[in-house]
């Protein structure tokens, strides 16, 4: 088998804990399948998120990185996710300006009930990021 | 610092985990870590042994903190924390590793699945290494309660909470309370008279010394948390003093505005100025700003002109009003699925075609007709009525998923209802199936097809148009396998019961979540069924799910049960998870405090200072300091690190 | 057309009343023509003070520098310091004073316009004058004027000035308690993000090809952060060696610093380091262009400063240095900013 046939992405997934991981959960109650490629951060809010987590996960050699929240005006604590919004629009324009390959960072609202939504986040990414292959430009030199 | 002695129980969960996950080398993989001073596996780690087993294995090992690799920490952290207190240790350093909602249950690949099963336990690993220990913060509690929506659900729930002595303020955006129950004729399966029921309950409301009510009012903006919420509520004004209105209704009289009568489901029409019903609580008429034509003597003015008690009054304002309260339920009802979406049975545009409401109006000795069912094209008594149920339910391509519930036993009551006001007219029903689980429900339903001769045909209604007068029903009856064709005078659709438009409004005022329907989201399906995901805030009727009215009543108790109990609290523990500045890194920039959505900071001699009553650790902050200057306890930029780490190790 | 000599009679008369401690101007400098950061305390001295095309640094550095000055010497100040500012360096300090950096009384702000000319790119110069220094530089109408050995050398004001000018949107320092000069705002030269946009015409590969080469360069030897005055803090988040011991550090906190990049100059570590640099600064960067100017490797760092001002302005309407009741970029948010790019 050649490399590329193997090449499983690694996703790093930070998931607001009141929504998409909520969202997750259902997916898991409902035993919606997607791939294993994400594993699951949960913070309190995608308003936690700081621009530093996106880049270091890249730095530690994430091949993508999910950020997801509650829908616009669903947020539980009320605006973290109108600030999320605003922060993650600059990081996902800088990295595209450097010219990495924007579709290894994606943002959604996946709300608890959406469980097959987020299996379709997860699927969707994953097919997303195969054909980028590993990413190696951000990624630490010592660990490739 | 010394190095911290971490357990880690990897649990089977049955095979729900261990048939994709191999738990075993879970383990094994955990036991290599630094932190990790103990190991175990079990079949069921929540069950009596295993809770047990870990608190021996705290306290064998000497064990500072734990992490539980199970389900989701929805379900069991509480119960490990606890375990945890039990055997001495700090509840804050136990953390629970989802792999099953996240990982067993959706993966089939077993080496896969096992990989992401260590990715995410040796995360928490390493978050809990860096858990500090802490204890919650006592909060006073607000010993007052609200509930939201005035229809049956809301009244039993804030008679219930004001029984118990706790004042309760009654909220309702109607002119009147009683809701949908107070525009029901009769009730499945004893057919006695809903208004007779409930008017008993919607007076006791209005003379209960320890209820607060509020008609004609909307929330508009609840802030802070369990124990002590602010609520704003907007008090429209109803140009009409309650106190001095004589209910003579000669202000109806004289008021030249006519338009439909949204009470009666659009069937008649009212005044700009009107009472909803004659039961109404608060018992005052109304002026309708919307449809008035001005609240101006000069342009009209007839109203105030002949209001003997002079009880209208054009010059009041809408108020806003706040109320504290320490819980607050939500019933705040359903609304029928839109006839609009149903265009093969005439979309709403068929006269003779009504709703179930509508043919409970007709029905009803207060409604439209004083109780003679009589069809709105034309007056007559209709011969033949066509009663269609599972309308927009069931029906997850094009309309709602879920099964309503009702429709079944009140189109039987209906049919009922109809051949008793019209013994020599024909019922058909139309079904899929026929669901009576209940209290004498299923000879309820028995007793329509036999004493009340009605034909209930088993199959779908495909097409409904008018043809000469009449409504021509075109559907198949399944069991004789034969299309049938109805002349109906009327039909009665039995539509889906959706969240009202005022559960999804509140829904987003209260920040609390909604199931994939819409229906106000409890926080377990089946261990917590009346309360949301948010502390505090608790659901009854059919805001969550369509149901019955026994079964809303029951609910109502239920959350009303909740309330009273942690109001009954002198104090309750709020989570210690909240926002810490690190004082020798933070300039006073104030980014901090434009972040915080909970003004809970503030800049003190060039320093932010969190107040602990008010931060909720939404970690707003925490992301938007650019010198790591303040960090959430337990979640600090430093485990989320850690954990990126964790998660990219292979 | 600013008379230096009105610049040098404010600071003088303020300095000789006591109303202010000193003033933060431009002298000319041992190296050639260019100007230099002058500190001046004695009146006397004020007949120092220059304005040319020289004029580049943006002396709002020198305020922080003052702050943590006298924050060491646990001193609170007696009297203001006035500053020259031309208009992205009076938007520099705006942010200060969004960030409570220090308090508006405490600065006096002398603003020069820069009339629309702006000041000079050295490595643009240097082509024109055949080899030789110049001694004096000065502004002339539209043109900057250089004394060389040769004698006096005329050029274009457009073909030496920084990028920078050329773009200004605000020439003018709109926050002042004086200003000299003419308000030219509106007599920009070229578009708004010109060089940005040539260089974002390329494609992503090129981009990478590009930006690869340049990370590589880096040295990180944090001379942009040195010279940046928004770089302000005491700790900087992705260098742990800056970290600051108080009598408030904890133990725990020494224990607890996190790494997010290593100190290795290899290309990863570079690239987290200048991305952290473009986020810290967006909404905070008003174009002055320093970190360019003092890299000694000429990475382009206003590009990815510029990439950040321009999405700031245009998906969210926002300016940095606007006002000074203003709130920041990241703790703010509009219901409409773009969310289309969300899944």
């Amino acid at each position: 088998m050649s490399e590329q046939q193997v090449y499983e992405p690694r996703i790093v997934a930070f998931l607001c804990k009141w929504c998409s991981s909520a969202g997750s959960d259902l997916a898991g109650v409902s035993r919606i399948q997607y791939p294993p490629n994400a594993t699951p951060i949960t913070v309190p809010c995608t308003g936690a998120i700081s621009p530093m987590y996106i880049m270091s996960a890249f730095n530690k050699g994430a091949d993508g990185v999910l950020v997801s929240g509650c829908h616009i005006g669903d947020c539980h604590y009320i605006e973290g996710n109108f600030l999320a919004r605003r922060k993650m629009k600059l990081i996902m324009e800088l990295i595209e300006f450097i010219g990495v390959e924007p579709n290894r960072f994606r943002m959604s609202w996946v709300s608890a009930a959406e469980g097959a939504k987020f299996a379709q986040v997860i699927t969707d990414f994953v097919d997303d990021l195969k054909p980028l292959g590993p990413q190696d430009k951000l990624k630490k030199a010592e660990l490739t | 610092m010394t190095k911290k002695r971490t357990g880690v129980f990897v649990c089977h969960c049955g095979t729900n985990i261990a048939a994709t996950v191999d738990v075993a080398k879970v383990a094994r993989e955990m036991s290599g870590e630094d932190t990790v001073a103990f190991t175990k596996e079990y079949v069921y780690m929540c069950s009596e042994p295993g809770q047990e087993s870990v608190v021996q294995a705290i306290k064998d090992n000497k064990l500072d903190s734990i992490v539980v690799t199970c389900c989701s920490p929805n379900l069991h952290e509480k119960t490990f924390r606890d375990n945890a207190k039990r055997a001495g240790i700090n509840n804050f350093t136990c953390e629970i590793a989802n792999i099953r909602e996240q990982c067993s249950w959706v993966h089939s690949d077993k080496a896969k699945g096992t990989e992401k099963a260590i990715k995410i336990s040796r995360s928490v690993v390493r978050r809990v290494n860096r858990n500090q220990s802490l204890d919650t913060i006592a909060v006073s509690v607000t010993r007052r309660a609200m509930v939201i929506g005035g229809g049956v659900a809301g009244i039993q729930a804030a008679l219930d909470i004001a029984n118990a002595g706790v004042e309760v303020v009654l909220v309702e955006k109607q002119a009147t309370i009683g809701g949908r129950m107070l525009q029901l004729s009769e009730t499945f399966p004893t057919l006695d008279c809903s208004q007779c029921v409930l008017s008993p309950k919607m007076v006791e409301v209005k003379r209960h010394p320890k209820v607060k009510l509020m008609t004609y009012s909307e929330v508009q903006e609840v802030t802070g948390s369990v124990g002590n919420f602010r609520v704003k509520i907007l008090k429209k004004p109803t140009f009409v003093d309650p106190d001095k209105c004589k209910l003579c209704d000669d202000c109806t009289a004289v008021c030249p505005v006519v338009v439909p009568n949204e009470y009666e489901i659009n069937l008649t029409t009212r005044r700009a100025i009107y009472i909803p019903y004659a039961q109404s609580i608060p018992a005052s008429y109304t002026l309708d700003e919307s449809t008035c034509l001005g609240l101006n003597p000069v342009v009209c003015g007839k109203c105030k002109d002949v209001c003997e008690a002079e009880a209208i009054n054009y010059d009041m304002r809408p108020e806003t009003v706040t109320e504290d309260v320490g819980a607050i339920v939500v019933a705040t009802g359903f609304d029928l699925y839109d006839q609009a979406n149903m265009q093969e049975l005439g979309g709403g545009k068929i006269e003779d075609v009504l709703d179930g409401l509508q043919f409970e109006r007709l029905c009803s000795a207060s409604g439209a007709t004083q109780g003679h069912i009589l069809r709105p094209s034309d007056h007559k008594e209709p011969k033949n009525v066509v009663f269609i149920q599972c309308v927009g339910s069931r029906d997850p391509a094009k309309h709602c998923a879920y099964c309503s519930k009702i429709c079944c036993m009140y189109t039987a009551k209906h049919a009922q209802l109809y051949k008793h006001h019209v013994p020599d007219g024909r019922a058909y029903v139309f079904y899929i199936d026929i669901r009576s689980g209940g209290k004498g429900y299923e000879e309820f339903v028995q007793r329509t097809m036999e004493d009340n001769d009605t034909l209930y045909l088993r199959g779908r209604v495909s097409k409904l148009y008018r043809h000469d007068g009449k409504v021509r029903v075109l559907g198949t009856d399944t069991l004789s396998g034969q299309n049938v064709e109805i002349d109906a005078d009327m039909v009665v659709l039995a539509l889906a019961m959706v969240p009202s438009k005022g559960t999804t409004e509140i829904a987003k005022v209260l920040k609390i979540g909604r199931d994939k329907d819409g229906f106000l989201a409890e926080a377990h399906p089946k261990l917590r069924p009346v309360e949301s995901v948010t502390g505090g805030i608790y659901l009854a009727g059919a805001a969550q799910a369509p149901k019955d009215i026994p079964e809303t009543v029951a609910q109502a108790g239920a959350a009303a049960a909740k309330v009273i109990a942690l109001l009954s609290q002198a104090t309750l523990s709020r989570s210690p998870l909240i926002a810490k500045v690190r004082r020798s890194h933070c300039t006073g920039c104030g980014m901090c405090v434009d972040a915080c959505p909970f003004i809970a900071i503030r800049l003190e001699n060039g320093k932010a200072v969190v107040n602990e009553a008010l931060c909720e650790g939404c970690g707003s902050c925490a992301a938007t300091c650019l010198r790591a200057a303040i960090d959430v306890k337990n979640v600090t930029q430093l485990q989320i690190y850690e954990m990126i780490e964790a998660c990219l190790t292979v | 057309m600013i008379n230096i000599q009105d610049i040098r009679d404010t600071a003088r008369d303020m300095l000789a009343k006591g109303e202010v401690r000193a003033v933060i101007g431009y002298r000319r400098g041992s190296r050639g023509m260019l100007a230099e950061p002058a500190f001046i305390t004695d009146p006397e001295q004020a007949n120092e003070l220059v304005w040319d095309p020289t004029c580049f640094h943006n002396l709002s550095l020198y305020l922080v520098h003052d702050r943590k000055f006298l924050a060491h010497i646990r001193k609170n100040p007696n009297a203001p310091v006035a500053i020259v500012a031309k208009g992205c360096d009076a938007r520099s300090i705006v942010v200060l004073l969004q960030e409570h950096y220090f308090k508006r009384e405490d600065v006096y702000i002398i603003g020069v316009s820069c009339e629309g000319t702006g000041v000079v790119d050295e490595r643009k110069l240097a082509p024109h004058l055949n080899g030789f220094q110049a001694s004096n530089a000065a502004f002339d109408g539209d043109d900057f004027v250089f004394t060389t050995a040769e004698g006096e050398k005329r050029l274009p004001a457009r073909e030496v000035m920084a990028d920078r000018c050329l773009e200004c949107r605000i020439p003018f320092p709109k926050e002042h308690n004086a200003v000299f000069g003419e308000d030219k705002t509106g007599r920009q030269l070229e578009a708004p993000f010109a060089a940005l946009t040539r260089f974002e015409a390329q494609e992503a590969g090129a981009r990478w090809d590009f930006w690869s080469h340049h990370f590589d360069r880096c040295i990180r030897c944090f001379a942009c952060r040195s010279v940046c005055p928004m770089c302000y803090c005491d700790e900087c988040v992705v260098d742990s060696i800056t970290f600051p011991v108080t009598h408030e550090t904890t133990a725990e906190e020494k224990a607890n610093r996190i790494r997010w990049i290593e100190r290795s100059a290899t290309r990863s570590e570079n690239i987290t380091y200048l991305m952290t640099r473009a986020m810290h600064l967006a909404g905070r960067c008003t174009d002055c262009s320093e970190c360019e100017r003092a890299c000694p490797v000429n990475i382009p760092l206003r590009l990815l400063n510029n990439k950040m001002e321009r999405e700031a302005r245009e998906q969210f309407g926002f300016e940095p240095g606007a006002s000074i009741g203003g709130q920041s970029l990241v703790a703010s948010f509009l219901d409409k900013d773009p969310g289309d790019f969300i899944r």
